[in-house]
């Protein structure tokens, strides 16, 4: 260069202040930190383990035979028109993925304080390549969810419904994830300011589940109290993706439309809050 | 030598000292609704004192920075000097972005890379091959980069055989080695580095110095580096940056800066003696009473030289009970290398003052200036309070009938027992 820079020309510029507002290219630039991340996650999680990978079915076949004995057979918990088998496993292996996703994402300032204390990059890349992991996840268990339905299909004549609406089964998955991700980047900058509310997400997102239909049928909610349960937007969502997969479910576009509204509305919320707040808390944590 | 491309105008960071939060929420909410909603005095920072003092002392404020305004031009290599606490990693900080400065701006072209420790991002249970990667991508390499100069990096590191073996079971030399080599490699416009080279062995540290020298040389690179060692700083820098408590007392030509910083820090402080124990240094277990340096000297206007006998005497308040407790003596060069490290004996102490004596032999020490540092340890194991830099002082030199002015090498001067004597005539034939 021949010409000094003028003074207003500068490609980067540090102040006080954070500006609203997301940096994509930069994002980009660093995306295979965040695909790096994600495999990283899982060679962790199954090096030196017996099971390995297998732990992942494990844990929800488990989960499914605990609810089919105390809910179905137990308590009588009506699962609908759904073979109990897949109403529970579907109800599961979504939840799983909800659950995981918010609860990976909510102690990201306190787990990575060393690490965002002596590099810089972009913040946001942690939770998206949390969400990566979890989507990974979430397809294994997936296939085993239809490993299932396929054995129903073929041994007990069970017969999948299959139309436009199946095409929107990625569409519901995806917005499970991203209202997951938006709860879990605000809880992670509340629990890195304050500790005690670690307790609360935990013990929070045990009583949410309550408030989904993982475990019963919308309908099987009465009258009275069902807005209860529909307050919470992952209700249609859940009720969507049985009603893609297995054909039961029940929703209404009123109800979907203020989901779908509702947890974009919240992405994007906590996608600025965590931008914004992200540079103050280093000095917090 | 070019365009400036980072600059730093009237920058400063304020840290606010316990009252960021109060680290449970509903307190916060508390101190929210007293202090916004009725317009009441905050109820976790009471001013039991003066009610005026204003809000600057009850909410202590830590000016790590103040008003710092400079320039750097391309290719120069900087480095930054200055006391523990002169707000020097602070600097470092904001100018990688990590932190966010209170006032201010810093502008800059070109891509930053930091290396404010060794390692960063390295997984214990991953192989060294995946944390190459890993690591290379947090400090902003592509994949393409890391790609090109993975081989380079593992030579350079030298731990070829044990690519593949997790990185925990590794020597702690083989990490180190293993992480610097992957920051070596990086190909920012401008790097910046926290004193990260004083890890590993000496051989080590001179290939890592090498290679920061031959970074800022042959590719033009403009390199920010923080170091203690005046030694490493004059050999790497060009240009220097000296800090104080905050505030920038001179920037120039490294020579220069480094001799002024020198002797600004020489105001020697041979005694300290607090009566009141709330201002003595110390925490709740160790308060510092005294600290003396007593030089031995015959007659009294002898100069303090290498000759002189130096007595160092401390007292300290034990507030922990009774409890066994010996001192470590550390004394460093002005450079920042520790001379040596001598504890005392342990012994029981009760509630009470301490007090204590340690002898430095005269013809031991070279001449040069010095500072010294006092540890009390529990039972031999436990720190309880290092209290640095208490003293320090300079000695001055003294060679007697030897007719040579040079500069004297090496840290200490002792005279061991040294014969020279004719052992037999050469004979004319």
């Amino acid at each position: 260069m021949i010409n000094s820079t003028p003074k207003n020309d500068w490609e980067w510029e540090i102040t006080a202040k954070t500006k609203w507002g997301m940096d994509f290219k930069e994002l980009w630039y660093y995306r295979h930190l965040a695909s790096s991340l994600v495999r990283k996650d899982f060679l962790l999680n199954y090096q030196q383990t017996i099971l390995g990978p297998i732990w992942l079915l494990l844990q929800p076949l488990l989960t499914l035979l605990t609810y089919i004995l105390v809910f179905n057979k137990l308590i009588g918990v009506s699962t609908g028109a759904l073979p109990p088998v897949l109403f529970y496993l579907s109800g599961i292996v979504i939840w799983n993925f909800f659950h995981d996703t918010f609860i990976g994402t909510s102690f990201i300032f306190r787990e990575n304080a060393q690490i965002f204390n002596k590099v810089y990059f972009p913040r946001l890349i942690i939770p998206f390549s949390q969400l990566g992991t979890q989507m990974f996840r979430f397809a294994i268990q997936f296939a085993m969810l239809a490993a299932m339905m396929a054995y129903y299909v073929i041994f007990k004549d069970y017969t999948l419904p299959f139309n436009y609406l199946t095409f929107t089964l990625p569409f519901v998955i995806l917005l499970v994830g991203l209202t997951g991700l938006a709860m879990g980047l605000i809880f992670s900058v509340i629990t890195a300011k304050y500790r005690d509310m670690v307790h609360l997400v935990s013990f929070g997102v045990r009583l949410l589940m309550f408030f989904t239909p993982v475990l019963y049928p919308v309908d099987y909610v009465p009258e009275k109290v069902r807005w209860i349960v529909q307050f919470n937007p992952l209700t249609s969502f859940f009720e969507l993706f049985r009603l893609a997969l297995l054909g039961e479910g029940t929703t209404t576009a009123w109800s979907l439309g203020y989901s779908v509204g509702l947890s974009l509305l919240l992405l994007g919320c906590s996608l600025l809050f965590f931008n914004k707040q992200g540079d103050k808390l280093i000095d917090v944590v | 030598m070019g365009d400036v491309i980072i600059q730093v105008e009237e920058l400063s960071k304020a840290f606010q000292l316990g009252t960021i939060g109060t680290g449970s929420l509903s307190q916060d909410i508390n101190r929210w609704w007293a202090t916004s909603v009725l317009k009441k005095e905050d109820p976790f920072y009471s001013p039991h004192s003066a009610g005026k003092t204003g809000s600057s002392k009850n909410h202590k404020t830590f000016w790590a920075l103040q008003d710092l305004t400079f320039d750097i031009k391309q290719g120069e290599v900087w480095g930054i000097i200055g006391n523990n606490g002169a707000g020097k990693s602070t600097l470092l900080k904001i100018i990688s972005r990590i932190v966010k400065p209170t006032k201010g701006v810093v502008r800059g072209n070109g891509k930053i890379s930091s290396l404010l420790e060794v390692g960063t991002g390295f997984n214990q249970e991953l192989s060294g091959r995946e944390n190459i990667f890993l690591s290379g991508y947090i400090l902003g390499m592509t994949k393409r980069e890391i790609k090109a100069k993975f081989d380079e990096i593992v030579d350079f590191s030298g731990i070829e055989k044990f690519l593949d073996t997790p990185v925990k079971r590794y020597s702690s030399g083989m990490y180190v080695r293993l992480a610097f080599a992957v920051a070596a490699h990086l190909e920012p416009d401008i790097l910046i580095i926290d004193e990260v080279l004083a890890v590993g062995d000496a051989e080590f540290q001179k290939k890592c110095l090498g290679k920061v020298k031959d970074v800022s040389q042959s590719e033009g690179r403009t390199i920010l580096f923080v170091s203690h060692s005046m030694q490493a700083v004059s050999n790497l820098c060009d240009h220097a940056l000296w800090l104080q408590k905050g505030r920038l007392m001179e920037t120039g030509p490294a020579s220069t800066v480094i001799n002024n910083y020198i002797k600004g820090i020489r105001k020697f402080q041979l005694h300290h003696t607090w009566d009141n124990m709330v201002e003595a240094p110390g925490n709740e277990i160790i308060r510092f009473k005294s600290v003396r340096l007593i030089p031995q000297f015959n007659d009294l206007d002898s100069p303090l030289d290498i000759r002189v006998p130096l007595t160092v005497k401390f007292q300290f308040w034990n507030l922990g009970g009774e409890q066994n407790l010996s001192v470590g003596l550390h004394l460093f060069s002005y450079g920042g290398d520790c001379i040596f490290d001598i504890p005392s004996p342990s012994v029981p102490c009760q509630k009470g003052l301490v007090e204590g004596e340690c002898t430095i032999p005269g013809n031991f020490l070279n001449d040069g200036s010095y500072y010294m540092s006092l540890i009390v340890v529990k039972d031999t194991s436990v720190n309880l309070f290092y209290y640095e830099e208490c003293l320090s002082f300079e000695i001055d030199d003294y060679r007697g009938d030897i007719k040579w002015f040079g500069k004297w090498m090496g840290a200490v001067r002792p005279t061991f027992p040294f014969h020279i004597g004719q052992k037999e005539l050469v004979t004319q034939a």
